[in-house]
């Protein structure tokens, strides 16, 4: 199959804490039509699919997928949501230009996080019912104006030690994986420090980041101990927006006269759901990235490489992840660090978007908050943070707590 | 925004309140209803070995994922209720982002004479630290009390 698979368009919202004023379908939209005019396509005639990538949970929804297509011009058009990160989206798009199905196929992804009170019970909704679930304390039913047979005085425990009153967040999970790695790696806790420190700087150049913040290494290792050893500045922030890629074959991206950015290296992968056989190392990312290097033809990922996005939800995960999709040796991401490589003028460029921690997390639009940045930096687009002479960029998705899964994708400037 | 009507008073905008009723009854599986139906009786946990493979799975299951066969009733083990902890952390907040009343220490500990490893909370004084290694031990409640749930398993301890 000689088809070229390319970004022709991208669109995206503001992102904001809070966004009170609108409702998600109008983030949609936004994106959506940003990412139309940009592509230079109409969606009720050009665009031949549509995917959108979310997870009922966190929407608030059950059956999602049947609340999408007026938002994004794809009534009674083909349209399908992907449960899981936008990444994995970018991957089905890929493969229905590919194999020739279709021409021009967008896909969309989006947190409206702010709208769900209760993130803590659904987050460890995602934990296994029988025997880890329990071990997190009771649920209660805590008081939002719903369940008038529950009330704040006498919430109703339906699961946990009877002796527990609290169920413990499920970020717990990080704090574990975090000790983990410190202790097997020797990184320590002010490199992963840094990793706030960095990715809070850069996002101000980024327009697109709601955290940017100029602190010290000190500020984040005198913040609050939340899951010991990870602290709360460790910890990115929630942020609400919407992001939306028009994807062409070759062909069709130069009659339609775009500026293509090619996807020349897709991969994917998920771990077992267990804590008890599951490895500790972004086992995920490795094979996402093994797959992803072998059809973008990539040997040296840190020669080859220009500029790179990561998963930053937690700290530790960015260079956790550098690590694992071979860009650091094992071990070596904080020293690296430290050292300046992972700068703007540095040998691997990483996070220049600001990542998680600077622009906050996006759940499930975070893969392509990762992908939009090297979009942007491939095009030359990324003003102050500009990466000079990028060609080739990586997208690394991770699916959040309490998740193995991820995706690794390859995008190249000027022919794959 | 790609709207020309926009919202310009923080004051107006407007919400539902809306409450998702999600409760389950959760099969344990024929796996699940073995390792508890014991847990009621003794003070042991059982295990389950791929015959292929030789990994010995605790939570017990029915089939192995790396061989992908299934695991036949005489490859089940009985093992002690201890093991080390392989990783494990200090939580000091709560699902709802409020400050948990007393931290709670949460731990992975692999039990001994398996592969595997089961989530348990640690009772100790040892708050905030990196207790990889140490070798705990199950609480479980009384027999009489047992209902055939993880709420068995009251915390590990060192010994």
């Amino acid at each position: 199959m000689s088809r070229k698979v390319c970004v022709i368009g991208i669109g995206h919202t503001d992102f904001n804490s809070i966004t009170p004023d609108v409702e998600w379908k109008e983030l949609m939209y936004e994106s959506c039509q940003k990412a139309y005019v940009d592509a230079g396509v109409d969606p009720r005639r050009d665009v031949d699919s549509f995917i959108t990538c979310a997870e009922d949970y966190l929407e608030g929804f059950s059956i999602f997928d049947e609340f999408v297509p007026d938002q994004i011009g794809a009534v009674l058009r083909p349209c399908c949501t992907v449960c899981g990160d936008g990444l994995y989206g970018l991957g089905t798009a890929y493969m229905q230009i590919k194999t020739g199905l279709m021409d021009v196929v967008s896909i969309e992804s989006h947190s409206k996080i702010s709208d769900l009170l209760t993130m803590g019970d659904i987050l460890l909704h995602a934990f296994d019912p029988i025997f880890e679930r329990p071990v997190t304390g009771p649920v209660e039913r805590p008081w939002y104006g719903g369940s008038p047979e529950y009330p704040k005085e006498d919430p109703k425990p339906l699961v946990g030690s009877t002796k527990e009153k609290q169920r413990v967040h499920p970020y717990f999970l990080a704090g574990m994986e975090m000790q983990n790695y410190l202790s097997t790696t020797g990184t320590t806790e002010e490199e992963c420090a840094e990793v706030v420190v960095k990715n809070k700087m850069n996002a101000f150049f980024n327009p697109l980041a709601d955290y940017e913040a100029k602190i010290s290494v000190e500020n984040v290792m005198g913040s609050e101990y939340l899951f010991s050893p990870l602290k709360k500045l460790d910890i990115s922030p929630n942020v609400d927006g919407a992001i939306t890629f028009v994807l062409a074959d070759e062909r069709t991206a130069r009659d339609l006269g775009a500026d293509p950015i090619y996807l020349s290296g897709f991969g994917w992968s998920s771990e077992t759901p267990w804590l008890s056989t599951r490895g500790m190392f972004a086992d995920y990312a490795t094979k996402a990235s093994q797959m992803a290097y072998k059809m973008a033809g990539i040997t040296s990922p840190r020669k080859q490489i220009d500029v790179v996005e990561v998963d930053d939800r937690f700290s530790y995960k960015e260079l956790q992840h550098l690590e694992a999709i071979g860009i650091a040796r094992p071990g070596e991401a904080g020293q690296m660090l430290m050292e300046g490589e992972l700068a703007r003028d540095g040998t691997i460029p990483t996070n220049m978007s600001g990542g998680s921690l600077g622009i906050g997390n996006c759940f499930e639009a975070t893969g392509m908050q990762k992908a939009l940045e090297i979009i942007t930096q491939l095009r030359g687009h990324a003003a102050k943070r500009q990466v000079s002479d990028a060609k080739v960029g990586l997208a690394q998705a991770w699916r959040g707590i309490p998740s193995g899964s991820g995706a690794v994708a390859i995008f190249e400037r000027g022919g794959a | 925004m790609t709207f020309l009507e926009k919202q310009t008073d923080p004051t107006t905008p407007m919400h539902w309140n809306g409450d998702m009723q999600a409760d389950y009854f959760y099969s344990n599986g024929v796996a699940g209803d073995k390792f508890f139906k014991h847990l009621m009786k003794k003070d042991t946990f059982l295990a389950s070995m791929c015959p292929e493979c030789g990994v010995v799975f605790i939570p017990p299951r029915l089939y192995c994922e790396d061989c992908f066969c299934g695991i036949p009733d005489e490859n089940w083990v009985e093992v002690k209720a201890q093991g080390v902890i392989r990783t494990n952390t200090t939580a000091m907040m709560d699902a709802h982002n409020e400050p948990l009343e007393e931290p709670v220490v949460m731990a992975l500990i692999e039990i001994d004479e398996t592969d595997g490893a089961m989530l348990g909370r640690i009772k100790t004084d040892m708050l905030g630290m990196d207790l990889t290694g140490m070798m705990v031990k199950a609480k479980l409640r009384p027999k009489k009390e047992r209902e055939g749930t993880m709420k068995d398993i009251l915390y590990f301890e060192p010994y």
